[in-house]
């Protein structure tokens, strides 16, 4: 019986560690192919690289401005970011209370969660031209920014939710106004919910392709993400410099999680699942 | 008059969110019907059709097919992504050596853009210098090479294997839910002599409700919109094998100038959003 057990587990852990293998393998061999020279790719594309050869690094940086569009990527996440988690600070805040209109108020602000963004192409490339933001970094942002409301405002509504009402009330009975109590009791308590908050954004708005695609004609507009798609045609008889682009636009990520991964592991906890 | 004020105060805050959602969702819905009731080729006059759109989608076969293709991406979501995370984290649960370092690592390609995955997985099946072929030649199973993604039998299901691969997010999911869990439940069981297998049937699946809900509503709205690795991988080929409605939406509009089809299109990708994210509101009303 102990036996069987042991034997089971022994399994599960080979299990768990294989599939980490086949995640994360395809990974390794793109970033060990990025120091590769195109030929030998093809020749071998097992092979490991006997020196550690920055050629590809170098052309794709040479005749592709990489921290421009690295720019251009943050600068659009950052605004969704700040337009979004405010906003949702402010409708959640609001929402804790009651007011005429209220339930209005709430079902209008989750119509989004129901729909299918892409399917708004048509209205936001019009809407965005009529604003004379195409080919402009803030059409991509206000487009980012309003795509991720509603589930922004699901998940800080949703973490402001298990907030003990007894904290806001007693606030307000010590004579604190309504934007007092926010900035001084319900923001601070509410942090690890607006942690996941910018983590969803985050990770939607620098990953996002095709907004950013329709909306953008000029390099002074182009995210990450474009532009590794172009790669794909402009490299397509160098695969090695391909590699190397990737590889530099997928750093910044990793970088980000390696530094912060306990609380975006942590903040998912307190905030991805209510009830 | 006191009260009055501070209710109007409560309302103010919640303008801006109103204001944005309103631009940025009824607005753009009210547009897309109409759009979707005119032929326009996005510059010159509009010419109104009725339900013409409507006509030419419903009887049209590649539309058939797309909706087909995000049907299968739906069901891969049902039947292998959300249960293989699930796996997953029942497996994480049980704390083997090394659990929380394998949590971590699960959810990187999460972070990683689906562009440079999508990207990444198309030089993985290239036919010759592909990794997967590459595999196959080097463990001596030469006539299990393919060209996967030139294959109209291979490539729906090459195109969403990174999809049920990556299950980073749904595993975290799962098991924030079960550490809310009481052991004092697992140690009933215990004494009633239940093993691992049992106690997860029973006890852990149940709890589990409003995570598979959850899962099932972020995983469903990202298979409706997934467009990168159609886009990225296939081109939607080969003969619209993975075109799926995120695809024809965007071919019809920027490809064949036809803005009223592509619309109308839109409207019935909406109508199964809203189909789905209504029954799992239900489903978590129902529990409550």
């Amino acid at each position: 019986m102990k036996n069987r057990l042991t034997f089971a587990r022994g399994m599960m852990n080979v299990f768990l560690w294989l599939v980490l293998i086949v995640m994360l393998l395809p990974f390794l061999w793109l970033i060990l192919s990025s120091f590769r020279p195109n030929m030998d790719l093809f020749s071998e594309p097992f092979g490991i690289p006997d020196t550690l050869n920055f050629n590809n690094y170098v052309a794709v940086l040479e005749s592709h401005p990489m921290f421009l569009y690295l720019f251009n990527t943050f600068f659009v996440t950052i605004i969704a970011i700040v337009v979004d988690v405010a906003f949702a600070v402010g409708a959640s805040y609001g929402l804790m209370r009651h007011f005429r209109g209220k339930g209005m108020v709430a079902f209008v602000l989750s119509i989004g969660l129901f729909i299918p963004t892409n399917a708004f192409l048509v209205p936001y490339y019009i809407m965005i031209n009529k604003m004379g933001l195409y080919d402009q970094l803030m059409g991509i942002a206000l487009v980012y920014a309003g795509v991720n409301l509603p589930i922004t405002v699901m998940v800080v509504r949703g973490y402001m939710a298990t907030l003990p009402t007894e904290v806001v009330e007693s606030a307000q009975i010590d004579g604190a106004n309504s934007l007092q109590t926010l900035v001084r009791i319900v923001l601070p308590i509410s942090v690890p919910g607006l942690v996941t908050a910018c983590v969803f954004v985050f990770i939607h708005c620098w990953n996002e392709l095709l907004f950013a695609n329709i909306l953008n004609q000029s390099d002074s507009s182009r995210t990450l993400q474009v532009a590794i798609r172009s790669f794909l045609t402009t490299f397509e008889a160098n695969y090695a410099y391909a590699f190397a682009a990737m590889v530099l636009a997928i750093l910044p990520t990793i970088v980000v999680y390696a530094l912060l991964t306990n609380q975006i592991i942590s903040g998912m906890t307190a905030g991805a699942v209510k009830g | 008059m006191q009260k009055r004020k501070q209710q109007d105060h409560a309302f103010l805050y919640t303008l801006p969110a109103l204001v944005l959602t309103i631009a940025f969702f009824l607005i753009p819905l009210v547009y897309l019907i109409t759009v979707s009731l005119f032929k326009w080729n996005g510059l010159g006059p509009m010419e109104f059709v009725g339900f013409g759109n409507y006509d030419y989608i419903f009887n049209h076969r590649n539309f058939h097919k797309a909706f087909r293709v995000t049907m299968t991406w739906l069901t891969s979501a049902m039947v292998l992504h959300i249960p293989f995370g699930l796996v997953l984290s029942l497996m994480l649960s049980r704390q083997p050596r090394g659990w929380k370092f394998l949590r971590v690592m699960y959810f990187i390609p999460n972070v990683i853009s689906t562009t440079a995955v999508a990207f990444m997985w198309y030089f993985i099946y290239h036919a010759d210098m592909g990794l997967l072929n590459a595999l196959l030649r080097a463990v001596g199973l030469e006539q299990w090479t393919n060209t996967w993604l030139g294959n109209t039998r291979t490539a729906l299901f090459c195109n969403q294997v990174p999809f049920i691969l990556y299950v980073g997010l749904t595993c975290i999911i799962f098991l924030t839910q079960i550490s809310t869990i009481s052991p004092d439940l697992y140690e009933a069981a215990e004494m009633d002599g239940a093993d691992g297998l049992r106690k997860d049937w029973f006890i852990t699946l149940p709890l589990l409700k409003p995570a598979i809900l959850t899962n099932v509503m972020l995983n469903g709205a990202f298979c409706l919109r997934a467009f990168e690795y159609p886009f990225l991988m296939t081109s939607g080929g080969p003969s619209n094998s993975t075109t799926n409605l995120a695809l024809y939406i965007y071919r019809e509009m920027m490809s064949a100038n036809r803005y009223g089809v592509s619309m109308a299109a839109g409207l019935v990708t909406i109508v199964l959003g809203v189909i789905l994210m209504s029954s799992v509101t239900l489903l978590q009303k129902e529990r409550s």
